[in-house]
């Protein structure tokens, strides 16, 4: 194995990051993981796909329609390492595949593994991706929508151990929409590096909820960039850190001086469950059209205790008040998922998280 | 069923209860009036267990067993209901879904199987029709955009899903038109008047005291009971003021 050349957290993008979680994670030793791949695929119809240390288990996967094929990586300190073979969902016009899923499973040391996913005028596409076992699962994704071409994706980051990076670029052509939601309810360190470029009257959402307990840090630096007039953007994150965790949100609206009525909505909330654990937030907007919406919002808090004594008067225990409190706040970066299968997933993985943190 | 011996509690160090002693029976509704600041609502969080209010000194026993050992859901589900002042609003979290996991819990705590969904709807939604609340609402995040009025007849309607032993009502009347407090009077009276029960009223003004009729009336000052009646003692105070009466 190479020697692992890893950001300097001296710069601003990775300033919050562990460096050192991600090198522990891939000296974890290989093991048998316990985990059964089948146990997190959904009850979805399409392609089942296991990407086993990094490498598609064709006899555990069926590819449905994506293809295996050499995958280009962006030039990104983590994402570079990506480039190599990897998964290919591609949509002619107006196709519509079934749902793609992709389970990882994450064995020990570290494994690099990209995909890619073109999506030709008016094709749509739902890819909903599971990270699991321990070790250092290392992604990178290229997205290109073309014309009113519709994504929409979920990220369950419920890995038990280790860390999980992803690198993600994201082109929108005109009317094009993506819609992103991650969960992390693991407990393995986490990097999400985006950028989505919109192009006219492109919708984009990216956003989810980072769940963080122990000593565990997780964050994620995003950028969307509205290039062309019209285009719309929502980025919703909600962080939650109980003991000594840190959860860091970093989201960037970017707006080219001819991209005129552009409307990009942030909002980040964080909220501590302990006053030892930590909360970064940075929303950052760059806006040189003169005619656009932009509202960002960041607030950090921690559990109101009125309404914690209020719940325990009426006979619900305090941990359990804690967890329905604690829902009830990262309840808007999941009840936007429209697939009812997939909510449910999410919140099932959120509940687990919130009985085992509480 | 519940007894106060020379109890002291204060806040942040202050001290606000100063020696109260109380004696409360089944099938009774005691009444405590008094000034504003005398303790009134210190002795309802006292009694409900609320973080902060902290008891220096005496004792509280309810059916026998000592009050201040326990958490507040155990107290929940020992059968004591705190009916909050200034109900609190809780965004994102329903109606139904905080009445049937306040239901469960506390008959979780008392060995109880749980009440199935629909068990539960059927059970909310009679004492939501009684109460003249909307089924709407219990829909709705608890107390989220609900008027004052509308805040205290759900906590009456909490109260007659959870059926309690004893209730503590915190200045129940306050945001309530005179036909709101008519109807809160009657479910009082509907699900508390009852021989194996009891009521603590908490009140500043007599007004509730019209629909429903204490047995006993307190006056409470400066962190003490300073005098004891039946119900003309709380006209008295409405005549006189909490001046003459309370000196």
């Amino acid at each position: 194995m190479s020697v692992l050349e890893l950001p300097s957290v001296r710069e601003e993008g990775w300033r919050w990051s562990d460096p050192e979680a991600i090198a522990a994670a891939a000296a974890m030793s290989w093991s048998d993981a316990p985990v059964d791949p089948a146990d997190y695929f959904l009850d979805l119809p399409g392609a089942r796909i296991v990407v086993r240390d990094g490498e598609v288990d064709q006899a555990a996967s069926d590819l449905h329609r994506v293809t295996l094929g050499h995958v280009e990586a962006a030039e990104h300190a983590l994402g570079r390492r990506t480039a190599g073979p990897g998964w290919v969902l591609e949509l002619a016009e107006d196709a519509a595949a079934h749902p793609v899923q992709i389970v990882h499973v994450s064995t020990g040391g570290s494994n690099h593994f990209a995909g890619a996913i073109r999506l030709a005028d008016d094709a749509a596409a739902q890819v909903v991706e599971t990270y699991v076992g321990a070790g250092w699962a290392n992604r990178g994704l290229s997205v290109t929508l073309g014309k009113a071409a519709r994504l929409m994706r979920a990220v369950r980051l419920i890995q038990a151990g280790g860390f999980t990076s992803l690198r993600e670029d994201a082109t929108l052509g005109q009317g094009a929409s993506l819609v992103t939601s991650f969960l992390g309810a693991g407990a393995a360190g986490t990097r999400i590096d985006a950028t989505i470029v919109a192009g006219e009257g492109a919708f984009a959402e990216y956003g989810g909820a980072l769940l963080s307990a122990g000593e565990q840090r997780q964050e994620c630096a995003v950028a969307v960039r509205h290039a062309e007039p019209n285009g719309q953007s929502h980025q919703l994150w909600r962080a939650v850190a109980a003991d000594r965790s840190t959860a860091s949100l970093a989201a960037r609206v970017e707006v080219a001086r001819h991209a005129q009525k552009a409307d990009g909505e942030q909002s980040l909330r964080g909220l501590l469950l302990k006053r030892t654990a930590t909360v970064n937030l940075k929303p950052e907007l760059e806006i040189f059209a003169d005619d656009v919406k932009c509202a960002h919002g960041a607030t950090v808090g921690e559990l109101d205790a009125r309404a914690l004594f209020y719940m325990q008067s009426r006979g619900i225990p305090r941990a359990r008040a804690q967890a329905l409190l604690t829902r009830a706040f990262v309840a808007d970066a999941l009840d936007r998922i429209g697939s009812v299968v997939v909510r449910e997933a999410f919140v099932a993985d959120a509940d687990a998280w919130l009985a085992a943190a509480l | 069923m519940l007894k106060i011996e020379n109890l002291h509690a204060e806040i942040d160090g202050k001290p606000i209860l100063k020696g109260l002693t109380l004696t409360v029976n089944a099938g009774e509704v005691h009444a405590i009036m008094g000034p504003n600041g005398a303790g009134k609502s210190t002795l309802g969080y006292v009694l409900g267990g609320r973080p902060g209010y902290e008891v220096t000194k005496g004792s509280i026993s309810f059916d026998g067993e000592d009050l201040l050992e326990m958490e507040p859901h155990e107290r929940a589900a020992a059968g004591v209901f705190l009916g909050f002042q200034y109900p609190v609003e809780i965004p994102g979290v329903s109606n139904v879904q905080f009445l049937r996991e306040s239901l469960n819990a506390q008959r979780a705590t008392r060995g109880e199987a749980p009440l199935s969904g629909a068990e539960f709807l059927k059970v909310a939604r009679a004492q939501a029709d009684a109460l003249g609340l909307d089924q709407e609402m219990l829909k709705r995040p608890v107390n989220v955009g609900f008027s004052g009025g509308e805040k205290k007849r759900n906590e009456m309607v909490q109260m007659g899903i959870i059926d309690p032993k004893f209730a503590i009502l915190d200045e129940t009347d306050s945001g309530l038109d005179i036909d709101a407090l008519r109807i809160v009077g009657d479910g009082i009276n509907r699900i508390m008047r009852k021989a194996d029960k009891a009521v603590l009223l908490i009140t500043h003004y007599q007004r509730l005291l019209d629909y429903v009729r204490p047995d006993v009336v307190h006056v409470l000052a400066d962190g003490r009971i300073v005098r004891t009646g039946g119900p003309e003692l709380a006209h008295e105070l409405e005549r006189e003021g909490y001046g003459q009466v309370a000196a």
